[in-house]
């Protein structure tokens, strides 16, 4: 098609060209459904903002209020992180462990894939009147079975020591999405690697660690980085589960926004709120980012440094 | 190889054009249904099911009678504020609004008073008088009474008459009520006297307060010296109390569920639970809340009216619905969920002899008077939270702090 | 790798008690969803209703129009798919196979709007879609799907990072163009990772529910969500309609992924090969 004179140029053109045509569709989406309210949010940050009646431009006045002002704000915040601290971990070694778990080539592992899954499918809504029906303390379902079992059930909802436990268990219900993105991960590997692997004599644990483990580190770093925007996200479990409570113990930042925004009807502060947030999660992605070129690796960048090496 | 993946591929396309033209087609006809030359009007509701189902009855009623006008039901169920929030701050507000936090709202609400002068003084005494107290804020009217609940003792026959207690009358006080409550409990059979919620809802819980001479602030906002007084700090400390003797237990959300259980003796609330109590198999009673000593009992109403959006643009039209809406027929034709709020109904109907609705309008009459420390003080919302916060650490076993600090603690 | 008797006991029993853990709240929500309304809340509770009411079902359907929700459900879940599935598999490429510049500040930017949190921009993204004239229309949950979201994005970008770079270059060698690259030899090999995001999506678009909240106002718009919640009231739960309805509301994102979980057990290398 191409004579062979002009193919270099041309190419140059069109490859330069080319990979903004693929992300065309996410940059036109950026600017007509997304960057428009962002700003806009960011210029409610900087007003009085109620949600009908005067606005009044204060400058900075809702940053300061949230920072020097509102107790609530440090509270929310450390529930927050230290909710975030216990979710990811406990999220992610169970989502291994059961996407591990179901390549195991036993009989009716089908089942128990789908079995492991199902609670992802279920709304956010209905999983919080699930799991508050079955935790009422006097009169819930678990309670009682653990008092046939002779064990006396905590107060889940009342006492503030259990209330982020409380809602651990029925966040980490969901868990079989994140088991699924690794599944798919890991069922990617090919089997020789494993074959050759088990040839030179390493066992199962070896091989999780020298095969598996670097393969997948690509998801792994798609789900740390999903899943603590959702842990400091979260806002449908603690709105319907607790609201907030007992004592304020899962008061999480999401409900702090959310009730700044639709509670109190302060626009303003509460755009000012997620925006803080915003940044905060921005800083740790780019951290985490950053720390991936130290342990992430990719089949695309290796064969490519390895070709440079070369060429050399 | 080319052609039949081109085939697939525009087969493809096909599918989704004409599933976006059927989800565009289907809200143009929708659009046009207003451009028929009727004023089209939107019309927000919070209630839910069957409620729902009646409303549209009614609403379907209005329509054919007035052929200018077509009202659109709009129900947001549980999520209401967020909903109504969102629509009033992007000012595409529904013309008529279910309502009851008026503060919190009045800035996007249209005031009624130049509408209901227009309809003569007799239009307004109809309505209950402590109900319009409910709906304005300071001097304006914001909304008209559609329907109110007072809060009333449930108790559980079975319990009772297991225990061997005579049904407890108007007129009685709180010493009766512990002292019954002590008589019902029974730990094997987990059976508990009493229950109110360990977070209450410092709107609902002020109506305590007032039953002792108290309340949250003076006419002039002023939490001190009220919210901590000493009346007001002997009513927590008898609702603490009766947690520690094990006569009551707090409950996780309103204490409906809890009632439900046949395991709860007494619980106070509204008359939302009425059917629900039926269907779940529950043999109860109302009775007025009781006394503190000779100072008869109050109790907050919960009212429920309809407001218009200050940004309506058929206001003469918005009001007529609400006319209708709040009328004697609409009244009537919501009897099975809704308490009536005008005298005639109430009248006509015979309601004052129904020996469950009558409580409800008892305790009605013995609230006039009172208004709710969210209809004084400028930012509610805040307090609201922080009042929630030490009622909470008041009755929460983890915490259980002497009210006297506790209350202190806010109020200066 | 070979089974031993006792592995397979330890990795049975370990399935069996992760399986109480994600199962029993199934089973009591099957439980309660069957019971009288009087069963529902006596104490203790039971586990086997006097007499099971699978009528509950078809009540909890009939109350309300489900049809009609499951109908703008089934459109809004069909239509959003479809559009993640081209925009993403696009977009994800273009990052994962190119370089060029302003690459990792375009992808940081695409990142970053994962972590926009939902209140803010709601209102201001409200008053976008109701100048648009798109308010109690599908459109707003549709739409946007055909500009990707970041979430797939960058699910796909990391499976594609994953596969070695001599693949386009031998294609571009043999003349190939670009986008030919990518639709006759990355796509056959997306397969499991773009089943997954469909999936994934499915559920997602599913059981959203703040999103038709706000933007949906009359019923005949109304999704599956929505009418689930519609049984909350401010006041009262109807416990057995939400359970009913909440398990009937599983059975097709179930379907769905008995259906893909072939597809996604294929893996990547899978179909290199």
């Amino acid at each position: 098609m191409f004579t062979k004179k002009n193919k270099p140029k041309k190419f140059t053109l069109v490859r330069k060209r080319v990979p903004f045509l693929f992300i065309l569709p996410w940059i036109i989406g950026f600017i007509v459904f997304t960057l428009g309210p962002l700003v806009f949010s960011l210029i409610m940050s900087l007003f009085d903002w109620p949600i009908a009646g005067e606005t009044k431009f204060i400058g900075f006045d809702n940053f300061k209020t949230m920072f020097t002002a509102d107790p609530q704000f440090y509270d929310s915040l450390v529930i927050t992180l230290k909710f975030a601290l216990i979710f990811v971990p406990l999220n992610l070694l169970v989502a291994l462990v059961l996407a591990l778990l179901i390549t195991q080539p036993i009989k009716g592992i089908k089942i128990f894939r789908t079995i492991f899954y199902l609670p992802a499918v279920v709304s956010g809504v209905a999983v919080s009147i699930i799991w508050g029906w079955m935790f009422n303390s006097e009169y819930g379902v678990l309670n009682y079975i653990l008092s046939l079992l002779g064990i006396e059930g905590p107060d889940w909802l009342i006492d503030p020591k259990w209330a982020i436990i409380t809602i651990v268990i029925a966040s980490a219900w969901g868990v079989g999405t994140m088991m699924l993105i690794f599944y798919t991960d890991i069922k990617g590997i090919p089997y020789e690697m494993y074959e050759a692997a088990s040839i030179d004599g390493a066992g199962p644990i070896r091989q999780f660690i020298s095969i598996t483990i670097p393969t997948i580190t690509p998801t792994i770093l798609f789900n740390v980085i999903t899943s603590v925007i959702a842990a400091l996200q979260q806002l449908t479990l603690v709105l319907l589960l607790t609201g907030g409570g007992p004592l304020k113990s899962t008061y999480f930042y999401g409900l702090f926004v959310y009730n700044n925004a639709f509670k109190h009807h302060e626009l303003g502060y509460a755009s000012a709120n997620a925006w803080f947030m915003f940044i905060i999660i921005l800083l740790l992605t780019m951290l985490i980012f950053k720390s991936s070129s130290a342990w992430v690796f990719y089949e695309a960048e290796v064969k490519k440094e390895r070709k440079g090496r070369k060429r050399k | 190889m080319n052609v039949p993946k081109k085939m697939k591929l525009f087969f493809l396309f096909t599918i989704v054009v004409t599933l976006l033209l059927s989800a565009c087609s289907s809200s143009d006809t929708n659009g046009e249904k207003a451009e028929d030359g009727k004023v089209k009007l939107r019309f927000a509701t919070w209630d839910v099911g069957d409620d729902v189902e009646l409303q549209q009855g009614l609403i379907d009623e209005f329509n054919a009678k007035n052929s200018d006008i077509e009202v659109v039901l709009e129900a947001y169920g549980g999520d209401y504020d967020t909903k109504i929030t969102a629509g009033i701050g992007a000012k595409d507000a529904p013309d008529i609004m279910y309502m009851w936090n008026y503060p919190q709202y009045k800035d996007a609400l249209e005031p009624l008073d130049s509408y209901i002068k227009d309809r003569g003084e007799e239009y307004k005494s109809n309505f209950y008088e402590a109900l319009w107290n409910y709906n304005s804020v300071g001097e304006d009217i914001y909304g008209l009474p559609v329907g109110y609940t007072t809060h009333v003792v449930y108790y559980n026959k079975d319990l009772f008459d297991a225990a061997g207690l005579e049904y407890p009358q108007a007129g009685w006080t709180w010493e009766d009520l512990q002292a019954a409550a002590k008589k019902l409990t029974n730990k094997d059979k987990k059976i508990t006297g009493f229950a109110f919620p360990g977070q209450p809802d410092p709107y609902d819980f002020e109506m305590y307060l007032w039953g002792n001479g108290a309340s949250y602030v003076d006419n002039k906002g002023k939490l001190d010296g009220n919210l901590n007084s000493k009346k007001s700090i002997e009513t927590f400390t008898m609702f603490q109390n009766m947690l520690e003797e094990g006569t009551a237990i707090t409950t996780e959300g309103w204490g409906d569920t809890e009632m439900k259980s046949g395991k709860v003796g007494m619980f106070i609330n509204g008359a939302w639970y009425l059917s629900a109590f039926t269907e779940a198999g529950i043999n109860y009673g109302v009775v007025e809340i009781p006394a503190f000593g000779n100072n008869p009992s109050a109790s907050i109403v919960s009212s429920s009216g309809i407001a218009m959006s200050k940004d309506s643009k058929h206001k003469e039209a918005a009001f007529k619905f609400m006319e209708f809406w709040t009328g004697e027929q609409a009244n009537k034709a919501r009897l099975s969920f809704e308490l009536p709020v005008l005298k005639s109904v109430v009248e006509s109907e015979k309601l004052q002899e129904d020996p469950i609705k009558k409580v409800f309008y008892n305790m009605l009459e013995q609230s006039e008077g009172y208004t709710p420390t969210s209809f004084v003080t400028e930012d509610w919302s805040k307090l609201s939270d922080e009042l929630s916060l030490v009622f909470e650490q008041i009755f929460n076993p983890s915490t259980r702090v002497d009210p006297k600090e506790a209350l202190n603690s806010v109020a200066k | 790798m070979k089974i031993t008797r006792k592995h397979k006991i330890i990795v049975y029993s370990i399935l069996v008690l992760f399986s109480l853990y994600f199962l029993f709240p199934f089973i009591w929500a099957f439980i309660t969803a069957i019971k009288s309304e009087a069963e529902v809340f006596s104490f203790p509770p039971k586990f086997v209703p006097d007499v099971p009411l699978l009528s509950n079902f078809i009540d909890a359907w009939n109350s309300q129009p489900f049809g009609t929700y499951f109908k703008n459900s089934m459109i809004v879940t069909v239509l959003t798919t479809i559009g993640q599935l081209i925009s993403c598999s696009l977009v994800a490429y273009g990052f994962a196979r190119y370089d060029f510049k302003y690459k990792n500040i375009l992808f940081m930017l695409l990142l970053s709007t994962m972590m926009i949190p939902w209140d803010v921009t709601m209102i201001p993204l409200y008053m976008e879609f109701n100048m648009f004239g798109w308010i109690n229309t599908l459109k707003p949950l549709i739409v946007p799907a055909f500009f990707g979201s970041a979430y797939n994005i960058f699910l796909l970008r990391q499976f594609l990072m994953n596969i070695p770079k001599d693949l386009e270059n031998a294609a571009r060698i043999d003349g190939a163009n670009e986008f030919q690259i990518f639709y006759k030899i990355f796509l056959p090999i997306m397969k499991a990772p773009l089943t997954l995001i469909a999936v994934l999506n499915i559920i997602l678009v599913w059981n959203d529910y703040l999103g038709p909240l706000i933007y949906l106002n009359d019923q005949s718009k109304y999704t599956m969500a929505l009418g689930l919640a519609s049984f909350q009231g401010v006041h009262e739960l109807q416990i057995i309609p939400i359970m009913a309805m909440t398990l009937v509301m599983i059975i097709p994102p179930v379907i769905v992924f008995a259906f893909a979980q072939k597809y996604i057990v294929e893996g990547i290398s899978g179909s290199i090969k």
